[in-house]
């Protein structure tokens, strides 16, 4: 290996993270601790094959699934190179390490390296090592871009996302306050799911912006009337152009406006709210009777969606099953029994629980995903012919009372 | 080694169930969220789609009866027999919730199936043109899993609650049990020998645990933790989405949402091998009669809700060859 020779010279290193040493003996136990060690249990090893079988016969990882060496410089990580100490480090590496302390030291080049001949293989070596460098600084932007990312978005969907990962379970368990749904985001069910949505619903969302483009925000022209309880300037939070969630967020306690007029209608004047259409009195009603065992927005904010970006109908779907649906919207599930609701018990270290919800599987809230939710059939009763599976899907009407 | 082969033409959505046919080692039933049920010739030589079964909403369970006839049940709630020779479809009837799960057993000769609706039911498939349905039983809570050995009915429910049946006499539970697991049940599989069954939770951890209600019995049950890592001092922890056990060993398999697949023996309370990771979830797992292969479902698991569909991969269907790896240390003749 020619070691002997510059022995005087250079100083033991080590190949995985090119530290020296003052004897071999040192650098062998740095390379028990910071590199041959397990990272599943305390065992120290004296080589990587010896690490690599640890691995593999204790803790029965496949061999091609093994960990990394540990702090080692990329590339170096593997377990193909059998290094024991100042032995078995590979040729080329030993004299791009020799050449680089020359130059560290001053020294003239071949003063330490004799065989000139890897000086073409020597050049390349910085700028790879620089590269790769280069990458793993690109790599740990692109993972530090990423990881806030999710956080700070304010999607529909991320809040209850949010809710989803970090939330105590009472979130899910008992809900309940009858609290406004966070800006931005819909209750749950604007009406009794499955039932056909109230007159002057359907039509309501393409009147809702009355704003042509070009209206400033802001307090309504005069000859828009408000009926009472509504706070001015409070229901046009939304610059124009922008179509506001449906159905509109109104503050707590608020009495929602009884229906936005529809467009070319103006109330009669000194009669705000003259012809209050059902729908705005049903808003606050399923608000406030919401049970303590029906979880409100959905976590998966998808039954929350269709309602407040889609217009009424149909959601688009890539499936077949949901695009005949008619009116119906997927309900929010509810505890057949909530005397035996779920909390999740506290953890004693910090945990990051994937599944959250202890009283919804992941089946449940995917199954009233607008993409896959199913309108059941009227009829409860446990016999069916197998005509009925042949019956048009329209004649299948939902049953109004599993959503309340 | 890592001798595994992908099935041609997989589903497009989440794989929810799959199981090898009860007497030839290759044929194999998936049930997927793309409201398909796929009957698969899974053979080293050349894999195919045999057959392709469409449904009105998502399928939640399969079960063979025979190698000739398959079920199937979902968020449709109808319980369907699939003649997968003819590709005939036959409603059998309905219950009034998701069909979660189904198991055929061979002892009564019929078809159980559990569902959200909270109840518990039987069909006998000859039974044709009225329902084919012979008995219902309601549960406390909405079924989740349900697996059966011999005359011993196991079914997993919401909020944690386990029933335990005996086939021949449905009256009444033999056993009501609640989880020893804290975390919502997510996974049951009965174990080949009748002793007992295990279960596996949301919170990453398996419990072994026995029929036998005699106090000796009893206090052999345990738990442990898997299907979880640690990341700069937090745990993640990931739902075992499936269990299995290989029907000659009596080891069993754990599938989880972190992808990674572990086969562990019981009896010595050891893991035997974990396969590499992969960057999907495992949402269903299986061996075929014989014990020479294990099917995956690698699928998205929903444990991120709609936002995780979007990034989800492509679903597959992989067939791992197994070797020794799943049978416990000391079995006669290894």
């Amino acid at each position: 290996m020619g070691k002997k020779k510059n022995k005087q010279v250079l100083r033991p290193w080590c190949w995985y993270c090119e530290r020296e040493f003052e004897d071999e003996k040192v650098l062998m136990q740095h390379q028990k601790a910071k590199h041959f060690k397990c990272g599943m249990c305390p065992r120290r090893l004296n080589t990587a094959g010896g690490l690599a079988v640890h691995i593999q016969q204790v803790h029965k990882l496949e061999p091609d699934n093994l960990p990394r060496i540990e702090n080692a410089l990329p590339g170096r990580d593997g377990y193909e190179v059998e290094i024991f100490g100042m032995e078995g480090i590979p040729a080329p590496d030993v004299a791009d390490y020799k050449r680089r302390k020359e130059i560290e030291l001053g020294l003239a080049a071949g003063s330490i390296s004799q065989p000139q001949a890897k000086r073409p293989k020597i050049e390349n070596r910085p700028m790879s090592e620089e590269e790769l460098k280069a990458q793993l600084e690109a790599h740990k932007a692109l993972m530090g871009l990423n990881n806030p990312e999710p956080s700070t978005t304010s999607t529909p969907e991320t809040p209850s996302g949010a809710v989803v990962y970090g939330a105590p379970s009472q979130t899910y368990a008992a809900p309940p306050v009858p609290m406004p749904p966070p800006h931005g985001v819909t209750p749950p069910v604007p009406f009794p799911a499955g039932a056909s949505p109230p007159p002057g619903m359907p039509g309501q969302p393409p009147h809702f912006p009355p704003f042509a483009p070009g209206m400033p925000p802001g307090p309504p022209p005069p000859g828009f009337p408000f009926p009472p309880g509504f706070p001015p300037g409070a229901p046009m939070p939304f610059p124009p152009g922008v179509r506001p969630p449906f159905p509109p967020f109104f503050p707590p306690g608020a009495t929602p406006p009884p229906g936005f007029p529809p467009p070319g209608f103006t109330p009669p004047p000194g009669v705000p709210g003259a012809s209050p259409p059902p729908p705005p009195n049903f808003v606050p009603a399923t608000l406030q009777t919401t049970s303590p065992s029906t979880i409100s927005p959905p976590p998966f904010g998808g039954t929350a969606i269709p309602g407040a970006n889609t217009p009424p109908g149909p959601a688009p779907s890539s499936n077949p099953a949901t695009q005949s649906q008619g009116q119906s919207k997927p309900p929010t599930l509810t505890l057949p029994n909530p005397a035996l609701a779920q909390t999740l018990p506290e953890f004693k270290k910090p945990t990051e629980l994937k599944w959250s919800d202890p009283n919804f599987s992941p089946e449940e809230h995917r199954a009233i995903h607008s993409k896959y939710y199913f309108v059941k059939t009227t009829d409860p009763a446990p016999v069916t012919t197998s005509a009925n599976a042949d019956e048009p899907r329209g004649k299948k009407r939902a049953r109004a009372e599993d959503f309340l | 080694m890592a001798d595994s082969t992908t099935l041609p033409s997989p589903p497009f959505d989440s794989v929810s169930a799959l199981h090898f046919a009860p007497s030839s080692p290759d044929r194999l039933l998936v049930s997927s969220w793309d409201t398909t049920v796929r009957y698969y010739d899974t053979s080293d030589t050349a894999p195919e789609l045999k057959a392709k079964f469409d449904h009105r909403a998502a399928v939640l369970a399969c079960a063979f009866s025979d190698d000739a006839h398959g079920y199937s049940g979902g968020l449709d709630t109808s319980v369907r027999e699939l003649d997968l020779s003819t590709e005939k479809i036959t409603n059998l009837g309905q219950h009034a919730d998701t069909i979660s799960s189904m198991s055929w057993s061979n002892s009564q000769n019929c078809l159980i199936t559990g569902s959200w609706d909270r109840t518990l039911r039987f069909w006998d498939p000859r039974l044709a043109q009225t329902s084919s349905q012979t008995q219902s039983h309601s549960t406390p809570e909405r079924i989740y899993h349900l697996d059966l050995i011999d005359t011993t009915l196991v079914i997993a429910m919401a909020s944690r609650l386990f029933h335990i049946y005996d086939l021949r006499n449905m009256s009444s539970p033999t056993q009501q049990r609640e989880s020893s697991l804290k975390y919502m049940t997510r996974s049951l599989a009965c174990m080949p020998d009748g002793q007992g069954y295990a279960t596996a939770s949301t919170e990453g951890r398996i419990a072994v645990e026995y029929f036998d209600p005699s106090p000796t019995s009893q206090e052999k049950k345990y738990a442990f933790k898997c299907h979880r890592q640690t990341v700069d001092d937090v745990d993640r922890v990931w739902p075992v989405n499936a269990l299995a056990f290989h029907p000659v060993y009596n080891t069993f398999a754990s599938a989880g949402s972190d992808g990674t697949v572990s086969i562990w023996d019981h009896k010595v309370k050891k893991r035997l091998r974990q396969y590499p990771k992969l960057n999907t979830p495992l949402s269903a797992i299986a061996f075929n009669k014989e014990g020479t292969k294990l099917a995956m479902g690698v699928s998205y698991t929903w444990d991120d809700g709609e936002r995780g569909l979007k990034t989800a991969q492509q679903p597959m269907i992989v067939i791992r060859k197994l070797g020794d790896e799943v049978k416990p240390k000391g079995w006669p003749g290894n």
